[in-house]
């Protein structure tokens, strides 16, 4: 089995079904996974920021670092392995806020732009754990495409 | 004896905190290393700059002028051979592993307090403040208090958890409410203790709660943000996660708006990937932590 670990702004995908995905510390960031379950190729994406608008330069530097151009190239690179679109199952985790914040809000500003994005292409998110003040740290099992979330010590499928 | 009197009368014993010197010591040992690389190495781990000013701002080296940065320490002393002494100072025996309670990685707390003393740089950058070159050190030891309790006093953070999740409390309210003192304020009196200059022990003590501070400082203001924009890029969280508070009259002063945070928290990660080698110098299995 190899572990793939997501860094910030960073992308993993995988074809091997021995194969698991993770990303550790998110917190405003939002980790979002596809996965093929037909072709066996899943990915996962950890995304800073909603909008590559916030700076263009960084955007084309590194897609993975804004939302809506992380996620879609996240895809694209999926279906280069074989998955097709209308069989992938998205999941997300993460956009956490500080406390009592109304105006970074990076993490539901995160998670909208998300919605937003999938929206435009008709996909439906499967399951979402995200929001609050807590860390969190996101699996993606290739096997069965089976998503894990832990945090504050404990571990629930999404 | 109070649990805060407990935990004042540990930290006034502590003599040094815990540093990842590994790194540091193989380069002392090289005679064709660069005194600028043993700086930057220095500069982004919080125990050896700790360790390092409370050296020269103790009365043997005191030449009057407070020292701030590990930049200005280093030029002060100049010889390596003192350099090895400090670092030899800055590895106690005794140390734990891991920051047990506080769910903390040695390398975890290490890369939040340079995203801390990163972003609070960045964020002056960018508001185009001329703040001081310290900002930094007070960034990057703004969190040794959580350092201290979890190496030293047996802190049973689930309370702490617990009591901030039922009662909506943030992290250090809760801290204080279970140990009569939080994890910024002890850091702050242990650095005072140690001599640091009041401009450092000022901005450790209040950077979670900069509204209580006696008065406003730029410093303190962009420790206090950049605190939380290292919280919200998600390196190094603990269990207390994102539960800190941040100043509504900070954000209103220095004029933040969510497209400059986006943009210093942008910059911050890119910066990170370029000190990432030092981290990995300190991952669980050498770091003496």
């Amino acid at each position: 089995m190899a572990l793939h670990i997501v860094t910030i702004s960073d992308m993993k995908l995988s074809a091997a079904r021995e194969d698991v995905v993770v990303t550790y510390s998110l917190g405003s960031c939002l980790g979002v996974t596809a996965h093929d379950p037909k072709a066996g190729v899943g990915g996962m994406v950890h995304c800073l920021l909603p909008h590559a608008g916030a700076a263009r330069e960084k955007a084309r530097a590194n897609p993975f670092m804004f939302v809506n151009t992380g996620v879609a190239m996240m895809v694209r690179r999926l279906m280069d392995r074989g998955a097709e679109k209308r069989r992938l199952v998205f999941k997300a985790a993460g956009g956490a806020n500080m406390r009592g914040d109304n105006l970074f809000n990076t993490g539901a500003r995160n998670f909208e732009a998300l919605g937003k994005l999938l929206e435009r292409n008709s996909v439906t998110l499967s399951a979402s754990d995200v929001g609050g003040t807590v860390p969190r740290t996101m699996f993606l099992h290739l096997d069965t495409g089976r998503v894990v979330v832990r945090s504050l010590g404990e571990e629930k499928d999404l | 004896m109070t649990r805060r009197q407990e935990i004042l009368d540990t930290v006034s014993r502590v003599v040094a905190i815990p540093c990842c010197a590994n790194k540091a010591a193989a380069l002392l040992g090289d005679p064709e290393a660069e005194l600028a690389e043993l700086a930057r190495i220095i500069e982004h781990d919080p125990g050896l700059t700790a360790n390092l000013l409370k050296i020269v701002n103790a009365s043997f080296f005191g030449g009057g002028k407070p020292m701030r940065t590990a930049g200005e320490a280093i030029r002060l002393l100049g010889t390596l051979q003192v350099l090895q002494f400090i670092l030899s100072t800055g590895v106690a025996p005794s140390f734990v592993r891991r920051i047990g309670g506080y769910d903390l990685a040695p390398s975890m707390h290490l890369q939040h307090s340079v995203a801390v003393a990163m972003a609070a740089r960045e964020l002056g950058r960018v508001l185009g403040l001329d703040a001081p070159d310290y900002t930094f050190t007070a960034g990057l030891l703004a969190g040794v208090g959580k350092l201290l309790l979890g190496a030293y006093v047996q802190v049973d953070v689930k309370a702490i958890l617990d009591l901030a999740m039922e009662q909506g409390l943030s992290f250090d309210r809760a801290e204080d409410a279970v140990l009569g003192i939080n994890h910024a304020e002890v850091g702050g009196i242990l650095l005072q203790s140690w001599g640091l200059p009041s401009e450092i022990t000022e901005v450790v003590c209040h950077h979670l709660r900069p509204d209580e501070a006696p008065e406003t400082d730029t410093v303190l203001d962009l420790v206090h943000i950049g605190n939380a924009l290292a919280k919200m890029i998600g390196v190094g969280l603990g269990v207390d996660g994102l539960n800190y508070i941040p100043s509504a009259t900070v954000i209103q002063r220095l004029g933040l708006t969510a497209g400059i945070v986006d943009r210093v928290c942008a910059n911050v990660v890119d910066e990170l990937r370029s000190v990432r080698h030092l981290f990995m110098e300190c991952a669980e299995d050498a770091c003496p932590v």
